[in-house]
């Protein structure tokens, strides 16, 4: 156990050291939630302080997206072009721990997305969050965190056999901000789309991010928490089948820097 | 003929190239998910912001931005492309005529931007409505062709510096997004404090997406030329610009062994 928690510690390690000097971590972290959150801002503010919310905080999400998932990923697809996806199949550690270390950084580093919407809301269109509930927030926020962080760990075995796998996904990017209700609710969609929001863990804990900072009291909100949760669990459930597959499938073709 | 051939060989050598990465599947998400959900989610957007009677007004708008995947996104990376894969210094070094070269890289990107604009135009029609009867169809094809080049002027001016920089692509991405704030593509210029209106036409689309949506709602050429007439010389500038900044780049580049730094 030691040995795997050095392990996936050394990931995290490496993962971050790499992400503060690569200019895509800015690219997602500071730039794109700036520009999700002025968009928003811009055609949000005139509608009422309740929506005012989806451009403050609609940029931030879709940043801490685009770090946890779109670098990970990227972790995988750098790892293959630079030769060392091999080895990371062939170290005794777990593919999974590895994943995880790395995932970790990620999420971390996609907290800070935050950070300049709500500035620049402050700043730029004197737009606040007067009805922050700051624990409801805080446990959103959190389950929020741990929906990114085990999506990102199921996945990244998909980028590692597939390389379409991450272009189709990156071609999907602006249909997740969408099904998830990162800048705008669910109930925006049509129906026959909605069932597939709702099997989507961030949907439920976006909601309830929302519901956090809104004037109006919400009492479903710990259920919403309790539904993200349950489906993470489940994806986690699912994703040790993906990275047992994997790792057989990775050994018998023999075809990772070629997928 | 010479140079017509070196034309039509880089222009197509460098689509083919610029999609080297993509499978089929990749190709399809990149040319048609890619763009359809930006339709749907800026339309939704709009629609929650504003009510569903704007919602053409956001589909219209994001269909002729798209034009901007090909000039912004496909002109720089064909340049970051050749410095990632190690071909600039071949590239550099070849006897080819640098404007030609210079050229061919927007060309292709162009007809790109013009097919993706369509398709675009084509989404709207079906999943919003967009009705074409009454449009003025010849000037708004025209207006299409004129976003196409002018988006790929800028492309041009910020693929130069992908002669020096190793991750000029980032640029692509913050351009590509800002177009979608400052081009009166999701809300009216007018929206913008006054310095934001005056980076706003100062950069290509501004005008070009006005005069689309009069020629949406049948105007003549004579009510939009002026637009036209701004949005071709903004295009230019950034064609002549980006192209000057090419060659002091290459200059730059060779001298300080640039090509090959990665």
């Amino acid at each position: 156990m030691r040995a795997l928690m050095r392990a996936a510690w050394s990931a995290f390690e490496m993962s971050l050291r790499l992400r503060v000097v690569n200019p895509w971590t800015y690219l997602n972290w500071l730039v794109f939630p700036v520009i999700f959150a002025a968009t928003g801002l811009f055609m949000l503010s005139s509608s009422g302080i309740d929506r005012v919310a989806y451009g403050v905080l609609g940029g931030g999400i879709i940043g801490f997206w685009s770090v946890a998932y779109l670098d990970g990923g990227n972790a995988i697809q750098d790892e293959r072009w630079q030769g060392t996806l091999e080895q990371i199949f062939a170290v005794p550690a777990p593919l999974l721990v590895i994943v995880i270390g790395k995932i970790v950084s990620s999420v971390l580093l996609g907290l800070l997305a935050f950070i300049p919407t709500v500035a620049l809301a402050y700043f730029g269109f004197h737009a606040v969050l007067p009805a922050l509930d700051p624990l409801r927030f805080a446990v959103s926020l959190g389950v929020l965190t741990f929906s990114f962080f085990i999506i990102s760990v199921a996945l990244t075995p998909l980028f590692a056999v597939w390389r379409w796998a991450f272009t189709v996904l990156n071609g999907l990017e602006l249909a997740v901000y969408g099904l998830c209700g990162f800048m705008f609710p669910v109930s925006q969609l049509p129906g026959w789309l909605q069932p597939v929001s709702y099997v989507l863990s961030p949907t439920w804990a976006t909601r309830a991010l929302y519901a956090s900072a809104s004037p109006s009291p919400n009492a479903g909100i710990a259920g919403w928490w309790l539904v993200a949760l349950g489906l993470s669990v489940a994806y986690l459930a699912l994703s040790v089948l993906l990275y047992r597959y994997v790792d057989v499938r990775a050994r018998v073709t023999g075809e990772l820097a070629l997928a | 003929m010479t140079q017509v051939a070196v034309f039509a060989r880089s222009t197509w050598l460098q689509y083919v190239a610029l999609f080297q990465w993509a499978t089929p599947l990749g190709y399809f998400a990149y040319k048609v998910v890619l763009p359809v959900t930006q339709i749907v989610f800026f339309v939704q957007l709009g629609v929650f912001a504003t009510g569903p009677g704007n919602a053409l007004y956001f589909a219209l708008g994001n269909s002729l931005q798209l034009t901007a995947n090909a000039g912004i996104f496909g002109v720089i990376a064909t340049v970051s492309n050749e410095r990632q894969y190690g071909t600039l210094p071949l590239l550099l070094a070849s006897p080819a005529n640098r404007l030609v070269t210079f050229m061919s890289r927007s060309f292709v990107n162009v007809l790109d931007g013009i097919v993706s604009v369509i398709f675009g135009l084509v989404v709207t029609a079906l999943l919003y409505g967009l009705d074409l009867r009454t449009a003025n169809l010849l000037l708004l094809g025209l207006c299409i062709v004129i976003i196409s080049l002018t988006t790929a002027g800028l492309g041009l001016l910020f693929g130069s510096l992908g002669l020096v920089m190793r991750d000029s692509i980032i640029i692509a991405n913050v351009v590509y997004y800002g177009l979608l704030i400052l081009c009166g593509v999701n809300f009216p210029v007018a929206r913008l404090p006054l310095v934001l209106q005056a980076v706003a036409y100062a950069l290509p689309l501004t005008r070009g997406v006005e005069a689309a949506r009069q020629a949406v709602r049948g105007a003549d050429i004579g009510q939009v030329a002026g637009l036209l007439a701004g949005e071709l010389l903004v295009g230019a500038i950034y064609a002549g610009l980006g192209y000057t900044l090419f060659r002091v780049l290459e200059g730059w580049a060779r001298r300080g062994g640039l090509q090959e730094a990665y």
